[in-house]
This record gives C-alpha cells, sequence and structure tokens, in this order.
C-alpha cells in the first residue's frame, strides 16, 4: 500500500478528532439563551415520532402538527416517522443525537431514557424554561421518571398504564367476582381452567425485554419491595422481594401462566387472550382498544377491565408502571425556541385534547381525562386510569439499562424454572450493584 | 474454445489462503514486461481499493481508537478525554462477555460445519439433476433472498408458544406444548436451525459453482482407474473443491461471528442471556447503554479473535493442502 | 450431466439425486409457504391456534395495508434502485481488482488479501457512529449515495475474494494467446477473460445483491427520511409497539420477496448456464 500503517493512524485520529470535538462543549447558558425564545424568523423544526395509536381515522401527529401550526404560523414541522420498536428506534435515534445531529430537533421518546439522555447530553434540561407549578397538572410518578437530579430532560406526551383484562362471560359462569388478590387469582384461575373453559389462566409478559422489567417492577411494588433505596443503591431483599418473585414461580409451575409466558411480548400475551385462551390478561390500556376490535378479537364484548389485583394484606392494589412516550429537545438543534415551543405545546391541552379524541392512549394531561369527551369515547381505561397507583421503574440512574437488564435477565429464569426465588435475587442484586458502579458493560 | 489445451488445462488447484506467495511461472512472453504488467495490475485493482479504504479505513481505526478511549458525550458531539485500558479490562473480565463469546464461538462452530455439509451436498444433488434443475436452484435461492429481519420474524410466527406451526407440530409430536424458545437448549437449536435454512443457500452456490471449475478429464481419469462415486468424492472432487470450500467456510465463519438479526428478533437473547451473541452484546453496550468506549472495545476484541480464527483456519488449510499436493 | 449411463424404469425417477433435490425444494419452501398462506389471513385467523395450513377466508386486506396505508411501493423502488446500482459497481469493480489480485505480479498481494478480510471481518455496529460521522461530513445522509458507497465498499471484499479465486483458474494460454494479437490489457481483460468470469460474477453478484436487499443497520440511521428508505427498514416500521402485525409484514415480505422470487424464475436457464459455462470446464 502506497500510504504506510502510521500515516493512515495519524490521519484517522486527525480526522476523527475534526469530526468529533469540532464543536463539542458548548456552554448550556448559550443554549438555553436561544430556548428561551421563540423564534420570530421562519423555523423548520423535524419531529421524530413513532406511530401514535390512532383510535379512529385521522395520523394524529399530523393532526397535532397542524394544530401547533396554525398557533405559530411561521414555524412549519416536519414529521420524521420513527421506528415504533423501542430498541431500533433508540438506535436510530441515539446514533444521530451522539453524531451531534441537528435533527431532529425534538424527538419523542421512552418514558425511560431522560436520566440516562440527560447524563450523555443527548437531551437538553428544560427545568428552567417552564413555569413553578408546570408539574402539578400531570402524573407524580410521570414527574419524577422525567427528572434527574434536578433536571427535566422530557415533557408529558401521552402515558401507558397497565390493567387487569378479564373475561366477564367466564366470571359470571363461575359466579366469580373479579379478583382483588393475586390469591384469589390463582384460585378463580385454576377453578375456570379445571373446568376446560380456558387453556390458560393468566397471560402476561416474560420475555427478556423490558415487557419483563415493568412486570417485575409492579410485582415488587405489590409487595412493597424497591428495587433501590432513597439514597439510590440496590435494595431488592427481604421477604417483599421474595414475595414478588415466588409469585411469578409459582403462575407457572401451577400452570395457571403458560411456560411460553417466558418468551411472550405484550403482542404475544394479547394475541393469546384475543384468541379466548386466557381468563385474565396484564397489559397497557391500549389492548383494550385490540380486545374490543370484532374483527381480530374472538372475545370481542366480553372483556372486562379493572386494576391490578394485589397481594393480600394491606398492600397496595392497582399498581401500574408509568410507562409512555414524552418528548425531548435535541440540544444541537439550531431552533431551540421553536422546538422548545412545539415540545410544549404537545404538552398543552389543545394537544392532549386531540389525544383524547383521536389517540388510542392516555394522554398525560390529567385534567382532560375528566372531561365529558373522555367519557364519550367509551374506553373504561380513560376513565378508570385515576384509580391506578401509578410506580416508576428504577429509571432514577444513567445506568437504567443494565439495571433494566439484571431485572429482566434475573427473573426470566426464575420463570422458566432455572433458578429460585433466593438465587435470583441474589444474583439480580449482584448485577445492579455492578451496573450502578458503571462496571457493567 | 480452440485451445489445444494439454490433459491439464487448469493449474493445480491452489489453495484459497491470501499468499499464494510463490510465483506463478515464468514472467510470460518477453514482450510484455512484468513491470507493466504490474502497473496494470495496480491500475485494475486501485478503484476498488480506494474506495474500501475511503469507507472502511477511516472508521475502522476510529472504532479502535475510541476503544481505548475516555469518551464524553457533550452539547456539539462526543470528546475524546484520555487513553486508557480499562474498557479492555472491563469486557475481558466481564461475565457476560464470556457467555457470548461461548455462545457465538459455539453457535459459529455448529452452524458452519452443519451448513458446509448440507451446502456440499446441495450442491452435489444441484450438479448432477437434470431438466429440474433450474428449478431446484431457484427454490433453494429464495430463503437466502428473503430479507434476514423477515426470515426471523416468520421463524418467530412459526415458534410462536400460541399460534406457531412448528409448535402445533411438536404438539401433536410429543403430546404436550412445547417452549420451544424459552428453555436454553431448545432457543439455541432453534437459532441453529433457522441460520441452516437461511444461510446453506450462500454455500451450496459458492460449492456449486467450485464444482463447475472441476476439469471433466479428471473425472474420466477417475473412472478408468475404477474407482466408485465415494472414493471418486472423497479423492477427486473434494480436493478440487478446497479453495472454494475455503472461501465459503471464511466468511461463513465472519457472518456466522457476527451472528445480529436472528437473535435481535427471535429471543432478543434470551431465555436468560443463552443466546446473546457477541454483536448483541456490543449492540446493547453502544446503543442501550451509550458506552461508546466499551462497545468500541467489545467490537474491537470481537474482530481480533475472528481474525485470529481466519488466519489459523487459513494456516491450517494451507498446511494441509500442501501436504495433499506432496502425498 | 449426469455421468452415468441412464437407469432404467422406476430407479429412473426415484435416485438419491432426485429425491435429494426433493428435499431441498420442500424444506426450502416449506415456511416461505407457510409465509405466503399467511399473507392472505386475516386478523383473526392469523393468530388462530391451531394455526390452518390454507387461509379459511383469503383476504387481500394484509396487502392493501401494506401497500395503500404503508407506502411499501416507495421502499421497494429505493430498495431496487440501492441494491442494483451496488451490484453492478462491486461486479465492475471486483473484477478488476480480482483479475489484478489473481492474475497480475502486483507486489503485495497476499498481504493486500488479507487486509480486505481483515476489514471485512469489524462487526457493522461498531462502524455506524463513525460512518455516520463521515457521512453527515461529506453530506450523504438521506441519499441513495449514502447507502451505495459504504454497501459498495463493506460487500467488494468477499466479492474480490471470490473473483481473484475463479480468474487465478483462467489457463493462461487464453490470454497470451490474445496478447500476441495484438490486443491491449483492458481489452484482452473484457474479451477474453470477463466471458469465462461469469460463474464468479454470478456468485459475487447474487452474494451482494441478497446482502445489500437485507440490510438494515445502516439503512436505518443514515436514511431517516421516508423518501431515501429502503425495505427492510420500511417492514420494521410495521410493527408497532404494541403489536406483531404478522399478516401486513408477510405481505410486505412477499412483496419484496416476489421481485426476486420471478427474476430467478425467469432467469433459471441463464443462472444455470452462468454458473456452469466455466471456462475450464471439459
Amino acid at each position: 500500500m502506497a500510504l504506510s500503517r502510521r500515516t493512515l493512524l495519524a490521519g484517522a485520529v486527525a480526522a476523527g478528532a475534526g469530526l468529533t470535538s469540532g464543536c463539542a462543549g458548548k456552554p448550556l447558558d448559550t443554549l438555553l439563551t436561544q430556548a428561551a425564545q421563540v423564534p420570530r424568523t421562519p423555523a423548520t423544526l423535524t419531529w421524530w415520532v413513532s406511530e401514535i395509536p390512532a383510535r379512529n381515522g385521522p395520523v394524529v401527529a399530523d393532526l397535532i402538527i397542524r394544530a401547533f401550526e396554525r398557533r405559530h404560523p411561521h414555524i412549519h414541522v416536519r414529521k420524521s416517522n420513527a421506528l415504533s420498536a423501542t430498541d431500533a428506534n433508540r438506535a436510530a435515534v441515539t446514533t444521530q443525537l451522539a453524531g451531534a445531529s441537528p435533527t431532529p430537533d425534538v424527538y419523542l421518546g421512552d418514558t425511560t431514557w431522560p436520566a440516562q439522555f440527560g447524563t450523555n447530553s443527548l437531551a437538553l434540561p428544560l427545568q428552567t424554561l417552564l413555569p413553578k407549578d408546570f408539574w402539578s397538572a400531570y402524573p407524580a410518578a410521570l414527574r419524577r421518571v422525567s427528572e434527574y437530579r434536578g433536571a427535566v430532560y422530557a415533557l408529558p406526551f401521552y402515558t401507558d398504564s397497565a390493567f387487569l383484562f378479564y373475561r366477564k362471560d367466564l366470571l359470571a359462569k363461575h359466579g366469580r367476582p373479579v379478583p382483588r388478590t393475586w390469591e384469589e387469582l390463582l384460585r378463580t384461575a385454576r377453578t375456570i381452567q379445571r373446568a376446560g373453559d380456558a387453556a390458560y389462566g393468566f397471560l402476561w409478559q416474560g420475555s427478556v425485554s423490558e415487557s419483563l422489567t415493568c412486570n417485575v417492577a409492579e410485582f415488587l411494588a405489590d409487595a412493597q419491595a424497591p428495587v433501590l433505596d432513597g439514597a439510590g443503591r440496590v435494595a431488592l431483599h427481604g421477604p417483599g422481594a421474595e414475595r414478588a418473585f415466588a409469585l411469578m414461580r409459582e403462575f407457572t409451575e401451577t400452570g395457571v401462566t403458560p411456560s411460553t409466558v417466558a418468551t411472550y411480548a405484550e403482542a404475544d400475551s394479547q394475541d393469546a387472550f384475543t384468541g379466548g385462551r386466557g381468563v385474565f390478561l396484564r397489559n397497557w390500556s391500549y389492548a383494550w382498544g385490540n380486545a374490543a376490535d370484532r374483527s381480530a378479537s374472538k372475545v370481542a364484548g366480553r372483556v372486562g377491565v379493572a386494576p391490578r389485583p394485589g397481594f393480600e394484606g394491606d398492600g397496595p392494589r392497582g399498581v401500574s408502571c408509568a410507562g409512555g412516550w414524552s418528548n425531548f429537545v435535541n440540544p444541537n438543534s439550531r431552533h431551540l425556541g421553536a422546538a422548545v415551543a412545539f415540545a410544549r405545546f404537545c404538552a398543552g391541552e389543545e394537544a392532549q385534547l386531540i389525544l383524547l379524541k383521536h389517540a388510542g392512549v392516555i394522554p398525560a394531561l390529567e385534567e382532560v381525562l375528566t372531561r365529558p369527551e373522555a367519557r364519550a369515547v367509551g374506553d373504561p381505561t380513560l376513565t378508570r386510569v385515576r384509580e391506578l397507583h401509578l410506580v416508576a421503574r428504577p429509571v432514577q440512574t444513567p445506568y437504567y439499562p443494565q439495571v433494566s437488564k439484571a431485572l429482566y435477565t434475573r427473573a426470566n429464569a426464575v420463570i422458566g424454572g432455572r433458578a429460585t426465588p433466593a438465587q435470583a435475587l441474589r444474583a439480580a442484586r449482584a448485577d445492579i450493584r455492578t451496573a450502578l458502579e458503571g462496571r457493567a458493560l | 474454445m480452440t485451445s489445444s489445451a494439454p490433459a491439464s488445462r487448469r493449474p493445480a488447484a491452489e489453495p484459497a489462503g491470501p499468499p499464494p506467495v510463490r510465483p506463478r511461472r515464468g514472467d510470460g512472453p518477453g514482450r510484455v514486461s512484468r513491470r507493466r504488467r504490474a502497473r496494470t495490475g495496480w491500475l485494475f485493482a486501485s478503484p476498488a481499493l480506494l474506495i474500501i479504504s475511503a469507507v472502511t479505513v477511516f472508521p475502522v481505526l476510529f472504532s479502535v481508537l475510541l476503544s481505548f478511549a475516555e469518551v464524553r458525550l457533550e452539547y456539539g458531539g462526543f470528546s475524546i478525554r484520555s487513553l486508557t485500558g480499562d474498557h479492555y479490562a472491563a469486557v475481558l473480565s466481564s461475565p457476560e462477555w464470556r457467555q457470548a463469546l461461548l455462545f457465538t464461538f459455539g453457535f459459529t462452530v455448529v452452524t458452519v460445519l452443519l451448513e458446509l455439509v448440507l451446502g456440499t451436498a446441495a450442491a452435489l444433488v444441484l450438479e448432477r439433476l437434470g431438466a429440474a434443475r433450474g428449478w431446484v436452484l431457484a427454490v433453494l435461492l429464495l430463503p437466502w433472498a428473503l430479507i434476514n429481519v423477515v426470515a426471523a420474524q416468520l421463524w418467530g410466527y412459526l415458534f410462536n408458544g400460541t399460534y406457531g406451526g412448528l409448535t402445533w407440530l411438536f404438539e401433536q409430536l410429543l403430546g404436550h406444548q412445547p417452549d420451544i424458545l424459552g428453555q436454553p437448549a431448545s432457543a439455541m437449536g432453534a437459532m441453529v436451525v433457522v441460520d441452516v435454512w437461511k444461510t446453506t443457500p450462500f454455500v451450496a452456490i459458492v460449492v456449486l459453482a467450485g464444482l463447475m471449475l472441476i476439469p471433466g478429464d479428471v473425472y474420466e481419469a477417475a473412472e478408468i482407474d475404477g474407482a466408485g462415486t465415494w472414493t471418486t468424492f472423497w479423492k477427486v472432487t473434494l480436493p478440487q473443491l478446497r479453495p472454494i470450500m475455503a472461501i465459503a467456510v471464511l466468511f461463513r465463519i465472519l457472518q456466522a461471528f457476527g451472528i445480529f438479526d436472528l437473535p435481535f428478533v427471535l429471543t432478543q437473547g434470551g431465555p436468560g442471556t443463552a443466546t446473546e451473541s457477541l454483536a448483541i452484546l456490543g449492540y446493547k453496550t453502544l446503543f442501550q447503554n451509550l458506552a461508546i468506549g466499551r462497545g468500541a472495545a467489545v467490537a474491537t476484541t470481537t474482530a481480533v479473535i475472528v481474525i485470529s480464527c481466519c488466519l489459523l483456519f487459513l494456516r491450517v488449510f494451507k498446511a494441509q493442502a500442501d501436504e495433499g499436493g506432496r502425498a | 450431466m449426469s455421468r452415468r449411463a441412464p437407469a432404467s424404469g422406476v430407479r429412473r425417477y426415484v435416485n438419491a439425486v432426485n429425491l435429494g433435490g426433493l428435499a431441498i425444494v420442500v424444506l426450502s419452501a416449506l415456511p416461505l409457504y407457510w409465509m405466503i398462506a399467511s399473507s392472505f389471513k386475516g386478523p383473526g385467523e392469523i393468530s388462530a391456534a391451531p394455526p390452518s395450513p390454507v387461509p379459511k377466508a383469503a383476504t387481500l386486506g394484509n396487502y392493501a395495508e401494506a401497500f395503500v396505508r404503508n407506502g411499501i411501493g416507495r421502499y421497494l423502488l429505493n430498495s431496487v434502485l440501492v441494491a442494483s446500482v451496488s451490484t453492478v459497481a462491486v461486479l465492475g469493480l471486483s473484477f478488476f481488482a480480482g483479475y489484478a489480485l489473481g492474475r497480475t505480479p502486483l507486489r503485495g498481494r497476499g498481504g493486500i488479501m488479507t487486509a480486505l478480510l481483515m476489514l471485512s471481518v469489524f462487526p457493522p455496529i461498531a462502524l455506524v457512529v463513525p460512518l455516520f460521522l463521515l457521512e453527515r461530513q461529506v453530506g450523504l445522509l438521506n441519499s441513495y449515495a449514502g447507502l451505495i458507497v459504504p454497501y459498495v465498499a463493506l460487500n467488494l471484499p468477499f466479492a474480490i475474494w471470490i473473483m481473484r479465486n475463479y480468474l487465478a483458474g483462467v489457463p493462461r494460454e487464453l490470454e497470451e494467446a490474445a496478447t500476441v494479437d495484438g490486443a491491449g490489457p483492458l481489452r484482452t481483460v473484457l474479451t477474453v477473460i470477463a466471458p469465462l468470469a461469469r460463474p464468479g460474477l454470478f456468485t459475487a453478484g447474487i452474494f451482494t445483491f441478497t446482502a445489500t436487499w437485507s440490510e438494515f443497520l445502516l439503512a436505518l440511521t443514515f436514511n431517516s427520511e421516508d423518501g431515501h428508505r429502503t425495505v427492510p427498514v420500511g417492514i420494521a416500521l410495521f410493527t408497532s409497539q404494541y403489536t406483531v402485525p404478522y399478516g401486513t409484514l408477510f405481505a410486505g415480505a412477499v412483496a419484496a420477496t416476489l421481485p426476486i422470487g420471478i427474476l430467478v424464475m425467469i432467469f433459471r436457464r441463464s443462472i444455470v448456464s452462468g454458473m456452469t459455462s466455466g471456462a475450464v470446464k471439459g
């Protein structure tokens, strides 16, 4: 080769330095000053948005964009269709952000991202741009996941909440009430299964993914066992944690839950339920629409919705993970002011009402759920969401993905019977400790 | 072709290994000087080499650099703080990495061996098929042409615990509903099946093209010697196929070691971390954990391991081929 | 091609070769059949247990969804363009490079071949971020060239290896005869060597085309605007966070595989002759 290796290496290092550090280290104050003003000159924003489930015809994102453009005629918003699969979406957006790309200006992201994205300078801290009472209108759990060390990295858009879906006809046939505790659910499910009325008792999500972390976080909250303590160190021990892990095993061991739950994501559990194979289903609110859809669901019209049960005793009921999607602002955006204005618009009343009427999701703004329009939609998850007890996953750490991985891989082993609850908890504690110290890969 | 070639028209099968160091024979007719031919060679090779260097050399070196760097993400891009070997220490001491390496290695060995055997068998069948050859070849090519991500989704559908066609089939055979992707052993088995289904056509085509290079007179000689089908295959066909098989194996090793789409869609690395490949681990480290330096270290160690395997393979292969040549 | 005298009667059809051919067809096609059949099933039937081998109420709804609502047609066009241009470029470049590395007394050939191998070893995942920076700097993001250039570079090493190996086997006498006739190196290569390289070009071509047709990660990150997205990303867009719409997915997959399938079926004779008209076949 004509070029020596050394020349090439030197060239690559120089080029690399030039590419990356050309504009690195912009002071935050400058950015925030820009972000505080909505520009008066025309600007075009790019909004990275995955599909928002639609309740009826129109594309929800387009409706919101049009409403925003009516308010800000000189700002034009372009939609960039993001993948809905969270993992691939994340890879695509982080590559662009880490590459200091000025687009997308605003991106819709998962509620587990703020601490990590904020720490890594992929999201602009917005707290100084918000009114003092901003969060009073939104669920407290949503605030907890959007903030990290006093900084706000995401503005609310919509939430996902977990419910217990059940077969009204089967419960009626066996004269059983909707279970309020897990113990009761186990008994009811077994009775109905034994009678041959359903193949499976209780369907949930046990595959090695964020879906399982949500389920684990909920079972742990049912048993009042925290993952992290107040100081952010790993807790996850004691009888509560064991009770939660033992329950997951009991479901598969007794056959109330099929062992294939270890491979189930949301769609799989939902398909089994709408195919008429299960009595109970833990799923997010959107499953209501699918279960009630006569073209896809065999059980349409026979499904009821209730808050999740709790453990026997004085523990909480109706626990639900605070899931959902929020808007983040790209710190490298060339139109920070416009971007912040748009993200705030999405959290505001007008956009939230559009979500309520046209999208199959739960708007983040709590006040719109009390409107008559909420009742008119006819979706029980919208009206019952305020009965839920929202809990945050342990996202208050920049190492959340590793913490989540520790939870879902170890819990998956318990579900599959490859580890006892005590073993799995010990292993998960060790993994999480490694993760929090920043030593995990 | 009008050339009145002597008995051996083709130079003895040359090993595919990189350096065919020994000079190819004389310098050809005196009129075309060796130097001029070499210049032509550079002229012909440089466009390809230039584009490869332009696109891949920088990213590879940059990645290697990052694997030694303390990388910090900042507003306006990322900056390199200092150089360190910590990432390698973290990677090499990580149980996850060791397990991923073990899985990836085992997966590579098993699938490449299976695909080599099945692909060669398929190529031999194709070579001998009569009129139907075109059709069979066409059908064989279809799995290979299927988009990877889609192929993984298709098999995920077939293995689905509730309504998968294969789950149903096994249920009829076993009497109980199997949990194919939910148990480590069967999940790995399923992964091998899908990879063999998808990639055997590649080996078959490469080997078939190799079969076409074997001069007919070699077979005639064997027939005259009275060799049977098996003897002919082992003593004549296989040695002649070796160079092309080596290429197929080499590139299959590379691909199998980088296996990503399949576990990503089919099992997300589970159950537990049973099917977490090195590529999946690298992906999670880079894109989920945003640990750029460590992700680069995972990638670089993977590359070093694969390169060592490939060089070792070529060396062993070449030594064997030379031995075979002498015998 | 049978080297033995044809057997008579039943043995003529029932033999190891034909059974092997049958096995190849059945094993390759069965999962694909399942995919095609499922692409015609409605939302209830596709997740019905036990599964139905033949759609009971066949519907074109999934295709309508894939083409009309998700606009897979555009993605298909993009993919065809990107994959074809990449393949043609790879074949052209690798043919000359393979010739140079296999047949000319180029110094450091062994080193170059090893270097090619090593460059193609590096996990693409680690290349995404640096390549992204590079493309952003050059302004190639969201363009066809932004995919074609890396695809060509990433697929060249294998193609060069294949071509080199093929061309090394072409008898020297043929080339020398042409040189004696007074042809320059370029003409010799194009008129004498190129026709003999067909099996190699064919193998490398199939490989490159399918690899570029399937590529996901670069396509996902470099072209984030719909206008330049390719089929794998387009199909991934179908999958919502909440459901895996297998029906639409398979309809899209059938649409994406059909063109290749039809091409292969139409040209099956040329494919066979392309692969078998090697230079040295006796």
